[in-house]
């Protein structure tokens, strides 16, 4: 079984498609990553029964965009931060710098 | 010992309503490179637990340079109080000092708070981090609904885990709410920050925190300047009653 990328993305209550999704969407088109992608979900947050919704819940996800990497071992990983993805799993240069910065949103904690 | 990814999520689902020192109890009985983070805030609830269920903890905290004067002075009182050791850690000085050189000392009201934070907390982070197993921290679901509602008791930590370092994070608090800690910090006679009193409740840097209102959610008293835009990543999954697994 090879490496399989399911990419989620998330539809705003009010209809619309969520900045940051669009944005990372356009990145990966750009750098000509799009193919890498093998499946693209939507999460639908005005429909809990959409595929994005029910993995969001499953990984026990709370923001999105994310991507679920499915290993050829059949070991998932979960990555909500784009940078990471991008340099761990389609092995792109990224500034730790860069990440480090993508990587504050999440601690609001400390 | 460790743990790999099916049994941090069968425990995580066997214990999602169990006491939060249960939760402890499984992070000290299976991994031995284990650090409580402390922030100085509400989070003692946990310096209090686990140095009643392992006297010789690890808790580490982050001097990003700019924390309230209160809270120095209230993790000089649980030093104290408690007889530990924190393991205080710094920022690069280099990268501290080349921020404050182009961009001033408060740059992160123009440009956001990413970049200041990427420096005085993600980096000593993650240095911390690589030589751990597992780290507990303090976050509970109540925090944010808009990002939280679905934070489990533990799990692999997705943002610093490595492909060479699995790294387990411990939320044993996950599942209480402010009212819960608060009775636990009366109830035990636990030390608590001064701030806590002036209105604040969730605490980080002096600049990039503020009190909030009565019945005004905690996460509006942090970087309350940029507050739309973060709403806009949270996925609200409980809000349409799906329950994590």
């Amino acid at each position: 079984m090879a490496r399989h990328i399911t990419f989620v993305k998330k539809i705003k209550a009010d209809g619309e498609l969520c900045a940051k999704c669009q944005q990372v969407s356009q990145q990966l088109e750009s750098a000509g990553l799009l193919a890498k992608i093998d499946r693209i979900v939507i999460a639908d947050e005005r429909d809990p029964e959409t595929e994005g919704m029910r993995l969001a819940a499953q990984h026990s996800v709370t923001y999105a965009p994310f991507f679920i990497v499915r290993e050829d071992d059949g070991q998932e990983r979960i990555y909500t931060i784009y940078l990471k993805f991008l340099k761990e799993v389609l092995q792109q240069t990224v500034s730790k710098e860069a990440e480090n910065r993508a990587i504050s949103q999440d601690l609001d904690f400390l | 010992m460790s743990a790999d990814s099916g049994q941090i999520k069968a425990w995580a689902e066997s214990h999602v309503d169990a006491d939060p020192q249960a939760i402890l109890e499984i992070a000290v009985q299976n991994f031995p490179k284990l650090a409580l983070s402390f922030s100085g805030a509400e989070d003692v609830v946990l310096v209090d637990m686990l140095s009643k269920i392992d006297p010789n903890f690890s808790v580490f905290c982050l001097d990003t340079g700019r924390l309230a004067p209160q809270t120095y002075a209230f993790l000089e009182r649980v030093r104290e109080h408690y007889h530990v050791e924190l393991d205080i850690l710094f920022p690069d000085n280099a990268a501290v000092e080349q921020l404050v050189k182009t961009k001033g000392l408060f740059s992160f009201y123009q440009d956001g708070h990413q970049e200041c934070c990427a420096i005085r907390k993600v980096e000593p982070l993650r240095r911390k981090l690589q030589q751990l197993d597992a780290w507990i921290t303090g976050q509970r679901q109540d925090q944010s609904a808009n990002t939280r509602a679905a934070l489990p008791v533990m799990q692999e930590d997705g943002l610093f885990s490595t492909a060479s370092q699995r790294l387990i994070k411990f939320n044993p608090l996950s599942h209480w709410t402010s009212a819960q800690v608060w009775q636990y910090i009366r109830d035990n006679d636990v030390p608590y920050n001064e701030l806590h009193e002036q209105g604040f409740i969730s605490i980080g840097c002096e600049p990039c925190t503020r009190a909030v209102l009565p019945n005004q959610a905690e996460r509006e008293g942090r970087w309350w300047w940029e507050e739309a835009a973060h709403k806009e990543c949270g996925l609200h999954a409980s809000h349409h009653g799906i329950k994590p697994r």
